[in-house]
């Protein structure tokens, strides 16, 4: 039992005791006991978010007593990515998620208090939450010692040096990515025990409680979205120069699984912000709030359990199992239950308003969210059904990039024209907006046709390709202009009229947020097609570059503008000089393993106190101690002499002779001095091989760097890319180079619109902070005047 | 019927059309024995196809891959698909070797040839001797290349 430990089994006790006096307190409909739950609630968080704390300074003093340190760090990294190694693996990540759902839960408890029968339900859920993760916690623990990876290992026992972090977590992205993603699934743990709580208390025929709890929903969703939008977009910024992709995005599985809680969050967003107590989406908002929980531990569940073969595989086990339970339970209640509800209703109560008119603002709304949803289906159906394909006939089938791309482009196109006749139906009345909405429909279909050259084709098709395929796929990329300048245009119109007529400076600053966000989509949407369909590549082989009998003058880069020079070759290995200290053992560590160390391969250092050369062997005492150095041979070949502090590499025999405890058997080329020591002792972690190189266009310099791959001899050989990029304003040029065996295999990519993204994701996340921060009635900063006016009982208000 | 039923009915619709025609579009990446790249047939069985190597005197050719790796990609588009190509791997017996792959046979490819990322060719004789290897991706002209000096090599070390 350690500090660990002992924090968890006290975080899962008080969660658990939280979530159980809750639940009896709403069963019972009786106040006993609730008094203690938001100490507990508080207790919960600080003991989860001191383990978090405890286990990162293991980590940051590599402490490999702990199994889980020992796995997932080394200490040749820098103190950034010792951090980033918390939650490399599954327990770290798992504790990371308990951490901030308990914040969440205290955050939540300590705001609103614990006012209701409801409140009860709510926070009992979310403490439920706390206490099933915890649970996981202890089953599959952080905090496991050492023995556990080595159960033969004597009391005591800890390597010196670490296994080292997974190298494609080497990245600055990657030091923030991982919390910023479960700080979004931990946000949405609040508004899925709303969802879920109001469906529970509809059949406990208590009444629904998302009417209350609407606005805290909203800014719960709305946090969540900005968090999840920051996640995958640095997750894709990572992919583009960590994995050599060459682009943002590969539809990798992970990526998709992302994705999936995304795209319905955003659906969520669009269906809650119509949300009417007694009218709209009275069954779908809360149970859609509830489902994009579930949603988000299924992604994790395909990242975690090692169902899919990924890139981002990064870890599987015990804890997958868990994850699929949590997933039957978050589905149970967040999906399983509003679709019964609804089945059970006789009439849903959905109003469309007394005149059934087709051409309302509502029924826009209502298009959104269903585009929203199939686009989620896309992505969800093609990272399942090769699954159940596979399960059910034996053969494995592809679902290529273009599966994704091909469904989803036309769905994207349609939802940008329902943006822009929405915006502009409101500005410019019926008659113009439905003119307008005509002549950019014809004007997309036109644009499918126009296609200067085929590199404006959007896939290259077959004929045997399915017809969709070879419909979409054939369609020129020309056809997202017209729906991008409609959707933009037409939200900068009814921006300016909102604006304009808007009664705060709150109410101003919302409206900017929305518009930054639905114009930051559409040119998202701009960047992506082009990105791809006008990305050139071009490749070159570069010989005799590892003797360095390479041709240093410029090459043209067949079938491109690009010419390369190479300039050199550099090998390098890291670490370099290491503390001696993080590789080799002290005489006095070895003196207290002791036996435990007999007959295994060690490094130890220490000073020279004694040379005796015998006839056969020389040894070589260490610090005055029982630890002796023993070298074959009669003392001709060995370096070293009385007083020099060395570092000496080979078998340890305890009580091998009688006059010493250890003996450590090692050869002329694994003795050395530390300050200089040989090769073979010191661990290699990194081999980062690479040529320095010069890529002109025509005559001028685009980008010069060393392209090339890192190795990681001691963690399976994996290897990560180093490209070289320059960052144009229209397009990026990115080098991307393999060396071995004295080649280097050089491609020089054109990736156009990338600093478009890029702007497109900060206006992105620029706009949602605005609307949740200065949303005159769910927003951080509220107008206390606008609270409680009757905008809900007119629909077409609704924003 | 009201609109928003109606919106729901289709939105229903479309999504299991979406389903239906998505799951038959899907080309077959592998069957029992071979997985597919752009227009060619690579066998996944290692060893058969080492038996095939020894009996028809061929070299094989192996082809690291993975699903995710876009280089893999431009593999099928470009160079697979291209008819020189494919007439020239006639005289290889084609294997591929998914990485992710932690079959027995993949993972002792992998070690064997000391193999960590896609996209990866080693050109080996039925013995298992290295004759060329390409490493990241070529482009068909100086993949063709390879596949001749591989050709050459072979002839030179079997005559």
């Amino acid at each position: 039992m350690n500090v660990g430990t002992v924090l968890l089994g006290l975080a899962f006790g008080a969660s658990l005791s939280a979530a159980g006096l809750l639940g009896r307190a709403y069963v019972a409909d009786d106040d006993a006991y609730v008094a203690h739950v938001p100490k507990l609630t508080a207790a919960a968080a600080v003991l989860l978010v001191s383990a978090l704390l405890h286990l990162t300074y293991q980590f940051v003093t590599t402490d490999y007593s702990n199994a889980y340190v020992w796995e997932n760090t080394a200490s040749y990294l820098p103190l950034l990515y010792r951090v980033t190694g918390v939650y490399a693996a599954n327990e770290g990540s798992v504790l990371l998620w308990a951490a901030i759902v308990s914040v969440v839960a205290m955050i939540a408890g300590a705001v609103r208090g614990i006012p209701d029968r409801h409140a009860k339900l709510i926070h009992g859920l979310t403490l439920g939450l706390v206490a099933y993760f915890t649970g996981m916690l202890l089953a599959q623990s952080p905090f496991a010692s050492i023995r556990t990876a080595f159960p033969g290992a004597p009391p005591g026992f800890v390597p010196t040096s670490g296994q080292g972090l997974n190298p494609l977590l080497v990245d600055p992205y990657m030091a923030i990515h991982p919390p910023v993603m479960f700080t979004a699934y931990a946000l949405l743990a609040m508004p899925f025990a709303i969802g879920a709580a109001h469906f529970v208390s509809l059949f406990r025929g208590n009444g629904g409680v998302f009417p209350t709890w609407h606005g805290s929903v909203t800014r719960w969703l709305r946090l969540s979205w900005l968090f999840l939008t920051a996640a995958v977009a640095l997750g894709g910024l990572w992919s583009y120069t960590v994995l050599g992709w060459g682009g943002i995005w590969a539809w990798d599985p992970v990526e998709t699984a992302i994705l999936i809680p995304w795209l319905f969050l955003t659906a969520t967003l669009h269906a809650v912000s119509a949300y009417e107590p007694t009218g709209r989406y009275r069954v779908l908002a809360p149970a859609m709030t509830a489902t994009v929980f579930a949603l988000a531990v299924y992604t994790t569940s395909v990242v975690r359990s090692g169902v899919f073969r990924s890139v981002h595989s990064f870890a599987d086990g015990g804890i997958g199992a868990a994850f699929l339970l949590l997933m039957a339970l978050t589905a149970a209640l967040g999906v399983l239950a509003p679709v019964t509800y609804w089945l059970l209703q006789p009439d849903d109560g959905a109003d469309d308003g007394a005149d059934g008119r087709w051409l309302r603002r509502a029924n826009l709304v209502h298009l959104a969210v269903l585009g929203f949803g199939l686009l989620t289906f896309v992505s969800l159906w093609g990272l399942s059904f090769p699954l159940l394909r596979n399960a059910i006939t034996g053969l494995e089938v592809s679902v290529e990039a273009r599966y994704y791309n091909l469904w989803s482009y036309p769905l994207v196109l349609g939802l940008l024209l329902l943006l822009g006749f929405y915006m502009d139906y409101e500005a410019a009345g019926r008659t113009r907006a439905l003119a307008g909405l005509g002549a950019f429909t014809v004007a997309t279909l036109v644009g499918a046709f126009v296609a200067p050259t085929e590199m404006w084709q959007l896939a290259s098709t077959r004929p045997d390709d399915a017809v969709v395929y070879r419909l979409v796929g054939s369609a020129s990329a020309a056809s997202v202009l017209p729906p991008v300048a409609y959707a933009i245009l037409g939200t900068v119109k009814r921006t300016g009229g909102r604006i304009r007529t808007a009664a705060s400076r709150n109410a101003r600053l919302k409206q900017m947020g929305i518009s930054l966000i639905h114009v930051g989509a559409a040119l998202l949407v701009l960047s992506l097609p082009f990105m791809y369909v006008f990305a050139g590549q071009a490749s070159v082989m570069a010989t005799g570059v590892g003797d360095g009998s390479m041709d240093t003058s410029r090459q043209a880069v067949p079938g491109s503008d690009y010419s390369v020079r190479v300039l050199g070759h550099s090998r390098t290995e890291f670490p370099q000089d290491p503390a001696v200290g993080t590789h080799a053992l002290s005489t006095e560590q070895v003196v207290r393993r002791g036996s435990s160390l007999n007959g295994s391969v060690q490094t130890v250092h220490g000073r020279v106190t004694d040379v005796r050369e015998g006839p056969r062997a020389t040894v070589v005492q260490l610090d005055g101690s029982n630890v002796w150095i023993g070298l074959a041979g009669n003392g001709t070949t060995v370096p070293v002499t009385t007083g020099e502090r060395i570092v000496a590499r080979g078998r340890l025999m305890w009580d091998f002779v009688p006059s010493a405890d250890a003996v450590v058997l090692a050869g002329p080329k694994t003795v050395g001095p530390t300050a200089d020591p040989p090769e073979s002792v010191v661990p290699t972690r990194v081999v980062a091989e690479g040529v320095s190189l010069a890529v002109y266009e025509g005559d001028r310099l685009r980008a010069s760097g060393i392209a090339g791959q890192r190795r990681y001899p001691e963690q399976g050989g994996m290897q990560i890319r180093d490209v070289v990029i320059d960052r144009g304003l229209l397009a990026d040029t990115y080098v991307i180079a393999g060396v071995s065996d004295g080649t280097a295999s050089i491609t020089v990519k054109r990736i156009p619109f990338v600093t478009l993204m890029r702007l497109a994701i900060v206006s992105l996340l620029l706009g949602m902070s605005l609307v949740a921060l200065f949303d005159p009635r769910h927003g951080a900063v509220t107008d206390t005047a606008v609270r409680g006016t009757a905008r809900d009982a007119n629909p077409e208000v609704a924003d | 019927m009201k609109p928003r039923k109606a919106m729901t009915l289709a939105f229903f619709v479309v999504l299991l059309s979406i389903g239906y025609f998505s799951m038959h579009a899907a080309p077959t990446l592998s069957d029992e024995n071979y997985s597919y790249h752009g227009d060619t047939r690579w066998q996944t069985d290692v060893t058969a196809a080492e038996e095939t190597a020894a009996a028809e005197g061929k070299p094989i050719v192996v082809y690291f891959w993975t699903t995710w790796c876009t280089y893999c990609e431009d593999y099928n588009r470009e160079v697979y698909a291209d008819p020189a190509v494919q007439s020239a791997l006639d005289d290889f017996v084609k294997v591929a070797v998914n990485l992710d792959d932690d079959g027995g046979a993949a993972s002792r490819m992998q070690r064997e040839y000391n193999v960590n990322y896609p996209p990866q060719h080693v050109v080996i004789t039925p013995d298992g001797e290295v004759l060329v290897r390409i490493n990241g991706y070529a482009g068909t002209e100086d993949f063709l290349s390879y596949l001749d000096t591989a050709e050459q090599r072979y002839s030179g070390g079997s005559s």
